[in-house]
């Protein structure tokens, strides 16, 4: 009985966390859609800024070295197998689709949750400890409208960008292994690549970047908002938003993938 | 003690004036699982008297705190602020609620990613239109209204603990508020500032008639700035009262409180410094 209890009781958790996650996922993108970049809230678009700085460019460097690296793994494990089949030049195909198409907006995305998803839950859970949050509520402010709008504007920008950059230096990598393998220039790979790549292949990637840029972001909010005791709460939903963030992603990038394959070919 | 029954008594203090009450609790009462916290709270708040809410640590001041400030909603129980039901308002009203108030938080609970000066110009920005100068100029006379200049440009991480606090202060103050709201004014900092801190409050009320209420365990401040004061222990009201009333209270709770006698018979106080 106490099993069967405490199934139902970490099932209702859970199925509570999503709930949550999808309210807060529901306001936050009612709140994003009414910021003007036009019309006053000049603080929103400067937060936004700061936030894509932070998120975006200061990501790029070790985002490209583990795409890069990636992109070198797969055109030296593919080659391995392919050799056997002198069927080595199906290693552009190999590296130009899989990082475009999973690989690319998937290790952005780890990346991301590393640098800027415990960034974040950190720091709201930081507002929550110290009742700047509340300081939020009492001015008559929404807390989701200032803390996870101008993230949330920032992610849905910076996020695909940085996903191109990945999988531009992944494909670059395998590049420069088929320059020495194959005997091809690099300038021809790229050709070869931009012809094997379908407009269907980069849209799917973007579209998965956007989904995980989401996921990032509102787990992370979330996860601060729910903190719990003092300080040594704010870790505590640090490694949470962490492990779930990543958790969700792979399981989001399943649906997507699966979603591609059977309704978009 | 005695130097502070010496306050002058106002002519005709804000409860004695028969009006509608500003804030008006009736029944509250909240529980964090088994744990009782607040129970069958009854408090009305008149508009231009300081309240003053006392107690022990752990008594329930912070959480009936934010029930008034409509940081909470009561599950037991009503709270109206200003007219307005906090348990039923609808988010709009619960906004127009909020922006009656001010509240300078226990932690001062300032924006570290954010300069003093724009901390302060924060609530001014995100609800009036005025021009980005007048914000500037608005903010200038907010902090030196708090006795604090020149500190604009700095980070609140900068500033010492009563300085930060008393920038919360020029936050809470920026809109003009009618109810001003304290949560241990001078915890956490030396009688000296802490002293400072309670001229502060008594010049705030001469010149601006707000509504104040601080919420504190210190008796010497309470009694200074107090008009009425609401003495809680263990989630339930005790006495409400003048500074007189509360003083030559019979209630033993109340008595041990001002005259600062610990609990004597405690079992676990003793086991708790002896170790068994």
């Amino acid at each position: 009985m106490s099993l069967v209890a405490s199934v139902g009781r970490a099932t209702i958790r859970q199925v509570e966390y999503v709930g949550l996650l999808a309210i807060q996922f529901w306001h936050g993108l009612r709140l994003s859609l009414r910021v003007n970049p036009f019309a006053g809230r000049r603080l929103r678009w400067k937060r936004a800024l700061e936030q894509m700085a932070e998120i975006g460019v200061r990501s790029l460097p070790v985002l490209c070295v583990v795409s890069g690296a990636t992109g070198m793994i797969m055109a030296l494990q593919s080659g391995a197998e392919l050799r056997k089949f002198g069927a080595m030049d199906a290693i552009i195909n190999l590296v130009g689709t899989s990082m475009t198409r999973e690989l690319g907006p998937l290790i952005a995305a780890i990346v991301v949750i590393g640098r800027s998803g415990s960034a974040i839950s950190a720091e709201v859970a930081t507002m929550v400890v110290t009742e700047e949050v509340d300081a939020l509520r009492a001015m008559a402010l929404d807390p989701l409208d200032f803390v996870l709008v101008p993230k949330y504007l920032a992610m849905l920008v910076t996020m695909p960008c940085v996903t191109v950059m990945g999988v531009f230096s992944g494909i670059l990598a395998g590049g420069v292994f088929a320059h020495f393998t194959l005997d091809i220039t690099l300038l021809m790979y790229l050709q070869r690549t931009v012809e094997i790549l379908l407009m269907r292949d980069i849209l799917s990637g973007l579209v998965k970047a956007l989904v995980f840029g989401s996921i990032i972001v509102h787990v992370g909010c979330l996860e601060g908002f729910l903190v719990t005791g003092g300080p040594e709460g704010v870790g505590r939903s640090t490694t949470s938003a962490v492990v779930k963030s990543i958790f969700l992603v792979i399981l989001a990038d399943l649906l997507c993938t699966a979603f591609f394959y059977f309704f978009w070919r | 003690m005695s130097e502070a029954t010496q306050t002058a008594p106002e002519q005709r203090r804000p409860h004695e004036t028969g009006g509608e009450p500003l804030i008006s609790v009736r029944g509250l009462g909240v529980r964090y699982g088994d744990r009782k916290v607040l129970e069958d709270v009854d408090l009305d708040i008149y508009k231009g008297e300081t309240m003053v809410i006392l107690g022990p640590s752990g008594c329930g001041k912070s959480t009936l705190l934010r029930h008034l400030e409509g940081l909470a909603k009561p599950s037991v129980g009503t709270v109206h602020v200003s007219g307005t039901d906090i348990g039923t308002a609808s988010n709009d009203e619960l906004l127009r609620v909020r922006r009656l108030m001010g509240v300078s938080f226990q932690s001062a609970a300032m924006f570290n990613s954010m300069t003093v000066g724009d901390n302060v110009a924060l609530p001014l920005r995100e609800h009036t239109d005025l021009a980005e100068s007048t914000i500037l100029l608005m903010t200038k006379m907010k902090l030196q209204q708090v006795g604090l200049s020149g500190v604009e440009d700095l980070y609140p991480t900068q500033l010492s603990g009563g300085m930060r606090k008393r920038a919360s202060l020029a936050r809470a103050l920026a809109l003009d508020p009618e109810i001003l709201f304290f949560d241990e004014p001078s915890a956490g900092l030396d009688p000296i500032i802490a002293a400072g801190i309670d001229e502060l409050i008594l010049r705030l009320k001469e010149a601006f008639r707000m509504t104040i209420i601080v919420v504190t365990h210190e008796m010497e401040s309470a009694f200074r700035i107090a008009d009425r004061m609401c003495m809680l222990d263990q989630g339930t009201v005790l006495a409400v009262g003048t500074s007189e009333e509360i003083l030559t209270h019979t209630h033993p709770r109340i008595r041990q409180f001002v005259q600062r006698i610990p609990d004597r018979h405690d079992e676990s106080a003793h086991s708790y410094i002896t170790g068994f």
